[in-house]
């Protein structure tokens, strides 16, 4: 009895803390009030609606997007190919590379994002924008190559064999016959990439510069100048999309396998 | 050999710098079905891979049909292989599965629609045309795997260990199987087996290996019958192994005398072959086991263990009783040493 009840608590409690931020952006969000408050004071939908209005989150929002979308295909256009090596051919340091290739997920994100700005950025002169899909797509890679190997190693390398010895070229069979059986993998990391781009603030904080800012960072500064609820709206509505994405996707390709 | 349809030669196979298979001539005439066999570790399965082009060589050379293929990809040497896992495509269907090989060959769609048919009604599963291989029993796809292979119409069509997936009533239906194919198609197949008695009951001739050596090559009569080697005398059942000098045998644990004389070299026998009950020799049940028709004994003596198997109505001998038993001329195998 004391045991369930214990249990109970504990799941409550951490419910609480995982769940209860959303709750309060929500709610904070659809305050009437000026400024960002908690309890809401008065209810209104004011501040969604504004959301859509302000440009700077327009623009912002675009380019958070593209980073998510192209940063994250061309993470993976880097990393199903080396995913494929580490797992199908016995690689010189095949481990050291894995351990390389996962630094970016252990290494701060505001290292990595110091480290660009400091030796790539400022002495290569690289535009913003491109720093900052160049950082995206760094950032991603590990996810993609980790997800997709998972999903390569649960899959039999006789098979491509038996494509060869029926005229496919090495190649043609990763295509015909590895990329098909793996496709669920590449889009769990497509996805798993995505949200991860799309709400990343370290890296993205060094390289924004004026005018070109990801959402996150952009709502950063919009709070520092304006204190009204908008931002929680627009936080609350962001939530909302990642948890619409990951749901699908657990829904359609049982998304936690992967990740 | 002239009438080499697949001719080994000097072939030598190896992993990194591991030799597996130093040196290695087999000629396999064409309509032949010839069995690899060997126990694990024996090259068997890296001669196989060889063959298929899936491996490459280390030295000498394989040639097919008068063509040496040595250095020809595995994608154009035209040999089919049905894998142990049967590596069936698990997107695909299993008419798709047979259409692979056909729609890299860019043949027109009616033909590649009739072969399919023909090559699933071969295997007896035009019925299950539109399974996935995950929807299928294992037979099943052993069977879908067979047809992939052999819709390809393949000079050589490999096998690696076709059986031993398969439960003992499926085993004796997919052997029936394979003969009939081969009959039909008079297609060359070699299979890979560590199992005698599948190679004694499928193969035209025998390829017994040992370290990447063949120890013995001819027919299932002459490997079963007429061992030439202690370790295929083993291999085929003659467990009973001893070397014989004059006629005093030699064991593991010691010497007896035998009353006929032998050639030099070993003397065995097949359980089977001895007589207890009554003899020269004398022991101690060790063992004893009923198998159905017979009745299994282990048992202790000078020379060290002796296997033996007597029929079962017999009446039967306790463990740790002592027995007399008697190892006779007729049945007795005689090995030359080289």
């Amino acid at each position: 009895m004391t045991s369930t009840w214990t249990s109970r608590i504990i799941i409550g409690l951490t419910l609480t803390f995982l769940i209860g931020p959303f709750f309060i952006i929500i709610a904070a969000g659809l305050s009437a009030g000026d400024f960002l408050a908690f309890p809401p004071e008065g209810l209104t939908l004011k501040w969604y609606i504004k959301v859509f209005e302000v440009e700077s989150f327009r623009d912002s929002f675009a380019l958070s997007m593209f980073l998510a979308v192209f940063g994250t295909i061309a993470a993976l256009m880097l990393g199903v190919p080396a995913a494929y090596a580490l797992s199908r051919y016995k690689i010189p340091y095949g481990e050291t590379i894995k351990t390389v290739v996962a630094a970016p997920i252990i290494v701060p994100g505001i290292i990595v994002g110091l480290a660009l700005l400091r030796y790539l950025v400022v002495p290569l002169s690289f535009t913003i924008t491109l720093a900052l899909f160049l950082a995206h797509t760094a950032l991603v890679l590990p996810y993609a190559v980790r997800v997709v190997s998972s999903s390569l190693n649960n899959l039999r390398s006789d098979m491509e064999e038996a494509a060869v010895l029926l005229g496919c070229s090495r190649i043609g069979a990763f295509f015909r016959v590895v990329l098909p059986n793996i496709q669920s993998g590449v889009l769990a990391a497509f996805i798993l990439g995505f949200v991860t781009s799309f709400n990343q603030v370290p890296v993205s904080l060094f390289l924004s510069g004026p005018g070109v800012r990801t959402l996150p960072i952009d709502m950063l500064s919009y709070m520092e100048i304006t204190y009204d609820p908008s931002v929680a709206a627009l936080s609350a509505l962001l939530a909302f999309m990642s948890v619409v994405i990951v749901f699908v996707a657990e829904k359609f390709l049982g998304f936690s396998r992967y990740v | 050999m002239s009438d080499a349809f697949v001719s080994l030669q000097n072939l030598s196979l190896a992993y990194g710098k591991t030799v597996v298979v130093p040196d290695l001539n087999l000629d396999i005439r064409k309509g032949e079905l010839i069995a690899l066999l060997g126990p694990s570790g024996c090259g068997k399965t890296t001669t196989m891979r060889a063959i298929a082009g899936l491996m490459s060589l280390h030295g000498g050379s394989i040639s097919i049909d008068g063509i040496d293929m040595s250095r020809t990809p595995a994608n154009k040497r035209g040999i089919g292989l049905v894998f142990q896992s049967y590596a069936l495509f698990p997107h695909l269907n299993a008419f798709e599965n047979v259409a692979f090989g056909l729609r890299l060959k860019k043949l027109p769609k009616s033909e590649i629609a009739s072969g399919v048919e023909a090559g699933l009604n071969t295997v007896g599963l035009s019925h299950l045309a539109d399974r996935k291989p995950a929807e299928m029993s294992g037979g099943q796809q052993q069977r879908l795997s067979l047809a992939r292979s052999l819709v390809m119409q393949p000079k050589v069509l490999l096998l690696d260990e076709p059986l031993s997936n398969l439960d003992a009533r499926l085993r004796l239906e997919m052997r029936t199987e394979l003969q009939r194919v081969q009959r039909d198609t008079g297609i060359t197949m070699v299979f890979v087996t560590h199992d005698q008695s599948e190679a004694l009951a499928l193969a035209d001739r025998i390829v017994l290996m040992k370290d990447g050596l063949i120890e013995q090559l001819g027919t299932p009569d002459d490997l079963y019958n007429r061992p030439e080697t202690a370790f295929a005398a083993d291999f085929f059942g003659f467990e009973n192994i001893f070397n014989v000098s004059g006629s005093i045998i030699t064991g593991p644990q010691g010497s007896a005398p035998i009353n006929f004389k032998a050639v030099d070299g070993h003397l065995a026998w097949r359980p089977g072959a001895i007589k207890i009950g009554n003899g020269s020799h004398q022991g101690t049940v060790r063992g004893v086991a009923f198998a159905g028709e017979q009745r299994e004994y282990v048992i202790d003596c000078q020379l060290g263990q002796i296997k033996a198997s007597v029929s079962a109505d017999e009446p039967a001998h306790e463990i740790g009783t002592s027995i007399a038993f008697d190892l006779p001329k007729a049945g007795a195998l005689s090995i030359l040493v080289t």
